[in-house]
Parts: structure tokens; C-alpha cells; sequence
């Protein structure tokens, strides 16, 4: 789903945000981007809806070669990955349903849309602060207004930089495992966090950032691989020293008692 | 899209009424112009309709005499017609063109008006040499040639009308740079808006036509208050004109020439708003 090729951004003559970075996320998966304040979180995500271009490597969102991706259509891109911002973006003029319902609005869709953005405030627990602006919220709210809006449009991916910042572990909580669900449901969710204690074990993948590099990429289905191989090497190992003679055990506990 | 365009107005009132003012200024300006011109138009080609020669003859000349005047002027095969005017002709011509005056009527008999031939010539180079036969005559007390007053009038509505492109090239050319400036600072604004909507996947086209549509709004109300105002301030003059330019047949100005007037101008004000409009967007909206 997303790519990343041996991707360097440079801005100006600085050291590189990022050096050589790969990785790839499956379609449908829940991924961590942890790392730091400063190791190149935001601009990996920056790049994948194109508002960065990269100074080396290549970049694909599904069928899309960011490399070849014209101007015109970069808006395109940008309604398939919805984006839950660092500083959430919302518009602090507009209520809550105005501020969700506006990407449909880019897309001029009207008599669908108010029925599409009550499910979606009722899917992220927001229903009844309809007519709230952004100020009037909690801090926990107002993130799940950024994630409803990036929902409204049903994108493929939805990029979530830092969406517990600023709030409290319970509420951080809530906000994982709201994302969790909507992972649940088909979405490929990408998270960035500086936040070790939220990264759930069950997920299926963490990236690690440092200084503009993967320093660790953990894989659960390659752990899980590697686990089941582990539990039937033994279960093998078990099984040979059942069928061994009583003696070939008492040179064990020889051998362990040398020890 | 319109209620976004009527937000950004409501926002930012007095910079609207800005716009609004001089949009206002400007057509206000181009329709009093432009009815100057639909007037001199009317009042030159009213004068270039009339006798390209008058001649006006002393009492003591009698008919028989203009006759043989203007049997000459016939011979030379250069005049297209030629009228005879008698004294009390003359005067029912007055009575006609001063009916609402009777003091004026009181005053004027037959014999106090000339007599007169009003000549058309096939060709305007002739006339130069029409007019020196007649002045050669001791019957001719005056001879008016019309070329002279048109040319005059020429002159003057020509000066009338490079003043009239002058100040409205200035405004039209002041009422853009102000609606780039309002569009500008409204743009700056909204840049983390407009940065937001971008970032969200907002076309171009979604982000740049309210500012485009606002500066069509600008032209269209300044264009139609404008335009009204100067229409209504013509026909609330329009009897004093009609007086003083007794005669010469200007009036009634038709309401279907005025309308047209003025929508045509309200269509260019859109076009002039929309360019300005579109100029900040481009300037402040890379």
C-alpha cells in the first residue's frame, strides 16, 4: 500500500531528515512510525500525501508513483490518504459538522454528505456536538473531530501524526483504540508516536526513527513466524527426548551435574 | 460555494464596501460618460442632418430675386436641394420651437426674421464654393455654414470624450489595484485555512473560485449602483436639458438604450472584479 524506496529529503544544504529510508505497509494493516521529536516522522508523512517532494527515491501509494504524479492530480491523492494532523488543523471558525463535512464539500457531494457526516460523528462518539467549534471541545474531542474528518471521505489510508500529543494516557487510550477499529474495518492505518507505552503488542508493525533512519523495523507476522518455528523446533526436541533410553537421560543429567 | 462567498463578505465588511465604493465610483463615471457620448452623438449627426448652407437675406430682397439666386446656385449642378424659407415661415418655426414661451412669442412678428434658402450640396468639398456665390450677392445678409458648427462640436465632444477615457482608464485602473489589494489581504488571512483545505485535498479550482466570485460581486453591485445612480440623476435633469437645448432633438433618451447601457456594464464590471480577483489569486495563491 505504501512504499517507500531508499528515500533521502534534504532541506537546503542541512543533513538529510531522512537518509535511505524502506519500508513497505500492507494494505489493511496497523503501523507505528515511533521515533523522537525530530527524526523525520512528520516528513515521511508529508511525503506520502505529496505536500514534500523526496530529494532521492521513490515513493508509491498503491498505484501511485508519487515521482510521476502530476500537480493537477496531487488533490486526487490526497482524498485517498486521510490525514489526522500533528496540530490537527481544524478550522476554528466552523463547527465541528462544518469542519467534517468539508471534504466532501471539495468533492461537491451535498444531499449524501449530511447523512455521511452524522454516521461518522456517531462512529467516533461526537454525536449531539454537531453544532460545537473546536474551542467549545475537549482536548480529546477535538482529536476526534480530526479523525472524523479524515474518515468522511472513506479514504484507504488514514495518517495519524501524533494523535495523542498533547492528551492524557486514558484518553490516549481511547484514541489508539479508536483508530484500531477503523482498522478493524479495512482502513490501513499509520500512526506516528513518540510514545513507547502505546504501541500495542498485537500490532502488525513498528517502524523505529532516529536521526532520519530506520534504526528497528518489527514485523508481528514475522515475529508470529518466527515463534510458531521456535514452539515446533522444541515441540520436535520434546518429542526425541521422549523416544531416547532412560540411560541417554542420565548422561544428560551427568553431563548436567559436570556442569 | 455562494454562501462561502457571502461568509468571506460578511467577515470583512468594511473592505467590501471598499470595493463596493469604488467599483460605484468607477461605473458611476463610465455611464455619465457614456451618456455624454450617446448625447453629442445625437446632438452632432442632428446637425449634420441639418442644411449644410443657410443663407438669410435683407428685408429689401424680394422673391423674384432669391429665385434667380438660387436658379444660379442650381446651374452650378453641385447643390441636392435647395429650400425657400419665407418671413412667416420663419415664424411658424418659432412659434414652434418656443410654444411653451409666450413672453418670446409677444415679442416677434414676421418682420423682424429673415428670410432664407437652406442648401444641401451633393458633395461637402462644394460648399466652400457655394457659399462664395451667395456672399457675392448684395441680397445675402448672412451666410451659416453648418460645417463650421459641426466641426466645432466635433472638436469640443472629441476633447469631451479623450477627458471622459482618461479618468476612467485612471479608475478602472484604480478599482482593480484596490480589489487586488482587498482579495490580497483576505487571501493572507485565510492562508492557514486555505493551506488546510489544501492539504485535505481541495482542487485549486475549490480554493480559487470563491475569491474569483467575490470580485464578480464587487463589479456586479458597484456596477448596478453606480450605473442606477447616474441613470437617475440624467432623468432628474433631463427637462432642464431639454430646455436649454430647445430644438435640437436629443430627447426623450429611449430607457431601452439606457438599459442596455447598463448591462452591458454590469457584465464588463464582472469581467474587470473576476480579472482583479483573479490577479490576487495569483499573486498570493501559488
Amino acid at each position: 500500500m505504501i512504499n517507500f524506496q531508499e528515500v533521502t529529503k534534504i532541506y537546503g544544504s542541512q543533513d538529510p531528515v531522512l537518509d535511505q529510508v524502506s519500508f513497505a505497509i500492507d494494505q489493511g494493516s496497523f503501523a507505528y512510525l515511533v521515533g523522537p521529536t525530530g527524526s523525520g516522522k512528520t516528513t515521511i508523512f508529508r511525503l506520502i500525501i505529496s505536500d514534500l517532494t523526496p530529494t532521492e527515491g521513490k515513493i508509491t501509494i498503491g498505484d501511485w508513483d508519487l515521482s510521476k504524479l502530476p500537480k493537477s492530480r496531487v488533490s486526487d491523492l490526497r482524498r485517498k490518504v486521510g490525514v489526522v494532523f500533528q496540530d490537527l488543523k481544524l478550522l476554528s471558525d466552523r463547527t465541528v459538522y462544518e469542519n467534517v463535512i468539508l471534504p466532501l464539500e471539495f468533492l461537491g457531494i451535498t444531499d449524501e454528505a449530511r447523512r455521511r457526516v452524522e454516521e461518522i460523528l456517531s462512529e467516533v462518539a461526537l454525536s449531539g456536538k454537531e453544532d460545537k467549534f473546536p474551542a467549545q471541545l475537549s482536548g480529546g474531542e477535538r482529536q476526534r473531530v480530526a479523525i472524523a474528518r479524515a474518515l468522511v471521505f472513506d479514504p484507504e489510508v488514514i495518517l495519524a501524526d501524533e494523535p495523542t500529543g498533547n492528551l492524557d494516557t486514558k484518553t490516549s487510550v481511547q484514541i489508539v483504540e479508536l483508530l484500531k477499529n477503523i482498522n478493524k474495518k479495512g482502513t490501513t492505518v499509520f500512526m506516528a508516536t513518540h510514545n513507547d507505552v502505546l504501541i500495542d503488542k498485537d500490532v502488525d508493525r513498528v517502524i523505529v526513527l532516529s536521526q532520519g533512519k530506520i534504526v528497528e523495523d518489527r514485523n508481528s507476522s514475522h515475529k508470529k513466524h518466527r515463534e510458531e518455528e521456535k514452539d515446533k523446533k522444541e515441540e520436535k526436541v520434546e518429542k526425541k527426548e521422549d523416544e531416547q533410553p532412560k540411560s541417554s537421560g542420565k548422561i544428560k543429567l551427568e553431563s548436567l551435574a559436570q556442569k | 460555494m455562494v454562501g462561502t462567498v457571502a461568509k468571506y463578505i460578511r467577515r470583512s465588511p468594511y473592505q467590501a464596501l471598499s470595493a463596493v465604493a469604488i467599483m460605484t465610483l468607477t461605473f458611476f463615471t463610465i455611464t455619465v460618460f457614456s451618456i455624454l457620448t450617446i448625447i453629442s452623438i445625437r446632438f452632432i449627426s442632428y446637425f449634420e442632418s441639418r442644411p449644410q448652407l443657410t443663407v438669410f437675406f435683407k428685408d429689401a430682397a424680394d422673391r423674384s430675386e432669391i429665385s434667380k439666386l438660387e436658379k444660379s446656385l442650381e446651374d452650378t449642378g453641385k447643390t441636392s436641394s435647395i429650400t425657400y424659407v419665407s418671413k412667416e415661415e420663419a415664424l411658424k418655426i418659432y412659434k414652434q420651437q418656443n410654444k411653451s414661451d409666450p413672453i418670446l412669442l409677444d415679442l416677434v412678428t414676421s418682420d423682424i426674421l429673415p428670410a432664407s434658402i437652406e442648401v444641401q450640396a451633393n458633395q461637402a468639398q462644394d460648399l466652400a464654393n457655394l457659399a462664395t456665390i451667395v456672399k457675392s450677392s448684395d441680397l445675402v445678409e448672412e451666410v451659416v455654414f453648418q460645417k463650421d458648427i459641426v466641426d466645432t462640436l466635433v472638436s469640443w465632444t472629441n476633447a469631451v470624450r479623450r477627458v471622459g477615457i482618461a479618468v476612467i482608464v485612471i479608475l478602472v485602473t484604480v478599482s482593480t489595484l484596490i480589489i487586488i489589494t482587498i482579495i490580497g489581504i483576505k487571501i493572507t488571512v485565510r492562508r492557514e485555512e486555505i493551506e488546510t483545505m489544501r492539504l485535505l485535498g481541495a482542487s485549486n479550482w475549490f480554493i480559487r473560485a470563491p475569491f474569483i466570485l467575490e470580485g464578480a460581486f464587487y463589479g456586479f453591485i458597484g456596477s448596478v449602483f453606480g450605473g442606477l445612480a447616474a441613470v437617475g440623476i440624467f432623468y432628474y435633469f433631463s427637462p432642464s436639458l431639454e430646455a436649454f437645448l430647445r430644438g435640437v432633438a436629443i430627447f426623450p433618451l429611449s430607457p431601452l438604450i439606457l438599459g442596455e447601457l447598463i448591462i452591458t456594464e454590469v457584465f464588463i464590471a464582472c469581467i474587470l472584479g473576476m480579472f482583479a480577483s483573479y490577479m490576487a489569486v495569483l499573486r498570493y495563491l501559488k
